[in-house]
């Protein structure tokens, strides 16, 4: 498939259903196209940004020849058209990289700054902050202070790997993975409390009760984090009871997301756990938006109080705080910690009331808070 | 005639400056970080802009009328265009100065909504240039020996550079600070 012209690529991919793989589930034709057409300038995004995420690296490490092929179909046509792949700084995935002589992007080890505009706007020699996006910057545009923006599109690593797969291999193969909804094969990290951690080659529809068999989680796992801090808190219960769909998952307020799950360590307070995620969050501002400056350190700290005196009135400041966030920043980061830390005390009520009641069902009530 | 619009051209001067420094007041006033909420900058913002449009008829007014009367010579061309004036080229020129500043001012304000936010604040910023070049003007040329006019234009003087101060010396907000502290982390 060496003459795959751009056409047929959208064409192939439009077929495949193929969807970014980086977390919004977004249509990789649609933005292949866009990108096609405005001349946009490709960032590969290996950072694995997500709380627990490896599975960038898990690409880089091991296909990345079709990893680059995947990357010069993208970018295939008349025009030249730069192609840059993103690591954090000084990552394993970032020397790699570098070794390949690949074009690197080295990107601050922050959340906020494996985020596709932060990308953006560092390869264009700003800060890896959020920028505002008034219109897809696949299209070019300016930033905040009216400098121009070059049309780029950024694609998340592992749905690189897969458009080099749907050329090789044809939609139909592709599509006989996972559900009609969410097809093709697909990565998921496992990591947390399991004696086998690490990247799986699954597919959509999986109960996720196979996916936690085959890392082993420790005996007595109670709680499972699926999608990091852009995901939710599910029960052993509802784990096991759910597929690996968005429709599953959507059903707790999660998402498949960038492919994470991260059994918690059942000898820790699940409390402490979160107020660990929730703490960590409100330090990875990026100092713009009022919601991410304040809002998500007075959700964590609303936690950190909720925890120390468990109470009807700290529940309440708690969901106040986090529903407060959704849809004001300039990137989904407020969207995410609050969905986070309103499924953490839908899940965590039980065990909230045992600690109101004076005991922690892990006994483990004065546990330290560390980050994650 | 003349003496009358030589009398209207130094009234209107002295009203100028006397509303320009209520404009810089209030402008200090919404603009810092002590700047007012609600209701209450609703109304102070309105009437920073009303009177700035307000001193536009006193201005056109006060420069007609010095083009005007014959005591002086000073053409419509300097009237545009700074130092150009026979009669006391420098402070003519900085009073000319002041009123393209004020115009760039106004016609920026006015359409603001159409350009670059930071287009707007650049021009924004040079009417603490317009203030005191106006001020100089008006000190120099027009009320040197009449100790009300004087003193009304010191006073002017006072407490524009009292509000300012008052603007400056604010502390950090906390918005600011917090802005600032991240900004120092590492992002590059």
């Amino acid at each position: 498939m060496s003459t795959t012209t751009t056409a047929d690529l959208v064409a192939l991919l439009e077929a495949s259903g193929l969807a970014g793989r980086g977390g919004a589930a977004f249509s990789t034709a649609v933005k292949v196209r866009a990108a096609h057409e405005h001349g946009a300038a490709l960032i590969v995004n290996a950072c694995d940004g997500e709380v627990g995420a490896v599975k960038d690296a898990h690409v880089v490490a091991h296909h990345l020849d079709a990893l680059v092929q995947g990357a010069r179909l993208v970018t295939a046509g008349r025009r030249r058209r730069s192609v840059r792949f993103a690591a954090h700084r000084g990552s394993a995935t970032a020397e790699a990289l570098h070794r390949a002589g690949l074009d690197v992007l080295d990107v601050p080890d922050r959340y906020v700054s494996s985020e596709e505009t932060s990308l953006i706007s560092l390869a264009g020699g700003g800060l890896a902050r959020p920028m505002t996006k008034r219109r897809p910057f696949v299209t070019g545009g300016r930033d905040q202070t009216g400098r121009r923006v070059p049309a780029t599109v950024v694609l998340n690593a592992e749905t690189v790997w897969r458009i080099a797969q749907v050329a090789e291999h044809g939609p139909a193969w592709f599509r006989s993975f996972g559900t009609p909804e969410e097809p093709g094969p697909r990565l998921v990290a496992l990591t947390g409390a399991v004696d086998r951690p690490g990247v799986l080659e699954t597919e959509a529809g999986t109960p996720l009760a196979d996916l936690l068999d085959a890392a082993r989680p420790v005996r007595g796992w109670q709680h499972v984090v699926v999608g990091g801090l852009g995901g939710v808190l599910l029960a052993a219960d509802d784990a096991r009871a759910v597929r690996w769909t968005g429709a599953d998952l959507a059903r707790h307020g999660g998402s498949l997301g960038p492919g994470v799950v991260d059994v918690l360590d059942p000898g820790r307070c699940p409390l402490a756990t979160v107020s660990s995620f929730l703490l960590y969050a409100a330090g990875e501002t990026a100092g713009q938006c009022g919601p991410c400056m304040f809002g998500v350190p007075s959700v964590a700290e609303a936690w950190r109080r909720l925890v120390e005196t468990p109470s009807r009135q700290g529940i309440d400041e708690v969901r106040a705080a986090a529903g407060l966030l959704p849809g004001r920043g300039a990137c989904r980061f407020p969207d995410a910690v609050g969905r986070f830390a309103a499924s953490a005390l839908r899940v965590l009520e039980p065990h909230l009331a045992a600690h109101a009641s004076g005991s922690c069902p892990t006994g483990r009530s004065r546990d330290r808070v560390r980050h994650p | 005639m003349n003496e009358a619009l030589w009398y209207l051209s130094r009234a209107t001067g002295v009203a100028s400056i006397v509303l320009l420094t209520a404009v810089v007041v209030l402008g200090a006033l919404v603009s810092g970080r002590r700047r007012p909420h609600g209701d209450q900058a609703t109304v102070v913002m309105a009437v920073h802009r009303w009177i700035s449009l307000g001193i536009v008829a006193f201005l056109l007014t006060h420069v007609a009328t010095a083009i005007a009367e014959t005591y002086v010579s000073i053409d419509w061309i300097s009237a545009l265009v700074p130092f150009t004036s026979g009669y006391e080229t420098l402070w003519v020129g900085l009073g000319t100065l002041a009123v393209d500043v004020l115009v760039a001012v106004v016609v920026t304000s006015w359409w603001r909504h159409r350009i670059p936010e930071r287009a707007w604040r650049a021009v924004h910023y040079a009417a603490y240039l317009l203030w005191p070049m106006a001020l100089v003007h008006g000190l120099v040329l027009g009320t040197a020996d009449e100790a009300l006019l004087l003193g009304t234009t010191v006073l002017c003087g006072l407490v524009g550079v009292g509000a300012v101060l008052w603007r400056l010396l604010a502390r950090p907000h906390h918005d600011r600070a917090r802005r600032d502290v991240v900004l120092d982390q590492e992002w590059a």
